[in-house]
């Protein structure tokens, strides 16, 4: 059973890359109420096809790149946390369909960006910010990769 | 006159002081400011001039300070500077000035115009004309502490997500370390990620190092709206931390006004030498890596370019330190031209990105910047500023130009061997 963060990013690390972003997609699911912008939902979709283009991915993850753009927080302007949840959902939308080659795990780095929204979340309710994301993606994990192994 | 008025101009003419009569006396009118200005080269206006942003307060010196003027006013013959004046001024004074130095870099006769600017903008804030956003940031430190709202919870819950990322400690309040890390809120809201490198490249590097609960926020909305007295309670702030826990050395983040407020303007604003020493990040890292505590494996191979933030090169004086730590792990790292020292702003330093109004202008003012990148043609863009790097992705996407834009220290800290024992353990 996952339980930590390095047997987490240990077995992401040998998912082929169709797996990172289906996975990765899971994660930015869980968390896709915190974002009003439907602009994600595509990259979400694209992530999660079989045989999916390379164009299309591409195509999706420049809609999600301008999302996340448009919502960074500007310098001096007031923190809303509620809409830099939203901001985080779409960097780990982004991650979901990037280009294979630009290095990292996409699908470790969507799911800490799905957690960095869940905490802005948490900061805006104001009601501390101790939250359970992390165990929710060792329960998606795991659940992803026994479905896996029951496969034909 | 209003009681608002009344008191802008008396600030106005408070602010007045040899040097910018001096400036106001020296100027040859020759223009090189204006070629200086990328609001000016991109719009071609006059009126973005940097020594015509100052005339109002040009208009003060003359009547107050010199004798043809003083017998102008007596006699009637001069204009007064009228709230409406000074309400137009606004957006040359703050929506189109960044405070980049350029023009003080290429004036033939030395004046430094930034340094006017920011003497002008304290008579702008006194006399209310200051733009509401960066009234808003201003406030907002004033009462929570952070020019964007962020309050320490918000800190912790960065740290606690950071530690799980990146599997190291972050520590706060440790007193006797060697190092103060201060945060931009840009950082603690946007770049997660930049708090996580300092982690990993400390730990390799085996040094000791803090945050402070009372002095987390490095940003000096007081420098940027131009008010010497909320700037001298922001330093001190930090000042009365760093003493408390008795730390060597400050370290300022990826952010220009940042460190212009702490390391260059820092000790005048509260009248007495700090008892420990500010440096920029990016100083920082280059000292390590003279010292071979910074040990990196494998490098970029893609084609890299670096954005010189404006206070870093042109107020600090940091131009090698980033290129020699770019170089340090890439192999393709190509020059802009006018790189370094005359580099051309993002458009958005000096509190400008916080001016809703001037969104249209800044990223009018970013075709400069294009046609920077334009000439490399990059595959990406590598900076060290929080406020640059949203400013410039905020461009690129505007020109769908497909650039990403990376930290230098995330970059750095990204080619730190995993799993290394800290030199000093």
């Amino acid at each position: 059973m996952l339980n930590n963060d390095k047997d987490f990013k240990a077995k992401l690390d040998v998912l082929p890359i169709a797996d990172q972003r289906h996975v990765a997609a899971l994660f930015v699911m869980r968390v896709f109420p915190l974002s009003s912008d439907a602009r994600l939902k595509n990259a979400i979709e694209m992530s999660q096809r079989e045989g999916v283009m390379e164009a299309e991915l591409a195509s999706a993850c420049q809609i999600a790149n301008t999302a996340r753009v448009e919502s960074f927080t500007r310098c001096g302007r007031e923190t809303d946390w509620t809409a830099q949840a939203g901001h985080f959902v779409a960097k780990a939308a982004v991650a979901c369909v990037r280009p294979a080659g630009e290095g990292g795990n996409l699908a470790w780095d969507a799911a800490m960006s799905a957690r960095m929204a869940r905490t802005c979340e948490t900061v805006a309710t104001g009601e501390g910010t101790d939250n359970n994301e992390a165990g929710e993606q060792y329960r998606i994990l795991e659940a992803f990769l026994n479905n896996q192994g029951t496969r034909p | 006159m209003s009681a608002s008025l009344e008191k802008g101009v008396r600030v106005l003419k408070e602010v007045i002081d040899a040097p910018i009569a001096s400036y106001f006396n020296s100027c040859v009118h020759c223009g090189l400011c204006a070629e200086a200005c990328l609001f000016y080269t991109e719009t071609g206006d006059p009126k973005y001039t940097p020594i015509h942003k100052l005339e109002p307060l040009r208009r003060i010196y003359e009547q107050e300070y010199t004798l043809l003027g003083r017998l102008k006013k007596m006699a009637g013959l001069s204009k007064p500077v009228t709230d409406a004046e000074l309400d137009e001024w606004q957006e040359l004074v703050y929506n189109s000035c960044t405070l980049c130095a350029r023009c003080s870099a290429v004036c033939p006769v030395g004046n430094d115009i930034v340094y006017m600017v920011r003497k002008f903008r304290e008579g702008m804030s006194a006399a209310g004309h200051a733009p509401e956003g960066i009234k808003g940031a201003v406030n907002r430190t004033i009462t929570i502490g952070s020019p964007m709202g962020v309050k320490l919870p918000a800190v912790q819950a960065q740290m606690k997500h950071v530690e799980a990322d990146y599997g190291i400690p972050i520590p706060l309040d440790a007193e006797g370390a060697e190092y103060m890390v201060m945060l931009s809120s840009m950082e603690i809201i946007n770049f997660p990620e930049y708090l996580g490198a300092i982690a990993k490249i400390m730990h390799q590097a085996g040094k000791t190092w803090t945050l402070c609960s009372t002095a987390f926020e490095a940003t000096n909305a007081g420098m940027q709206i131009g008010n010497s007295d909320l700037a001298r309670v922001l330093v001190s702030r930090i000042v009365d931390g760093a003493e408390k826990l008795k730390v060597k050395t400050v370290i300022s983040p990826e952010c220009g006004h940042a460190y212009t407020a702490l390391r260059w303007e820092g000790a005048n604003l509260i009248g007495r030498p700090f008892t420990f020493e500010v440096k920029h990040i990016l100083e920082v890292l280059a000292e390590f890596q003279e010292k071979g505590l910074l040990k990196t494996e494998g490098f970029e191979t893609d084609k890299l370019t670096f954005h010189d933030p404006c206070q870093l090169v042109r107020r600090g004086g940091v131009i090698q330190q980033p290129r020699k730590l770019i170089n340090q792990v890439a192999k393709n790292f190509v020059e802009m031209p006018d790189s370094g020292f005359m580099n051309w702003c993002c458009g958005g330093g000096g509190g400008a990105s916080a001016i809703e109004e001037g969104a249209e202008l800044r990223l009018e003012a970013f075709r400069k910047k294009k046609s920077q990148l334009d000439a490399v043609k990059p595959d990406r863009l590598v900076t060290a500023c929080a406020n640059c790097r949203i400013v410039l992705e905020e461009g690129l996407e505007h020109y769908q130009m497909d650039i990403p834009v990376v930290g230098l220290t995330e970059m750095i800290a990204e080619h730190l061997p995993e799993r290394q024992k800290p030199e000093g353990s």
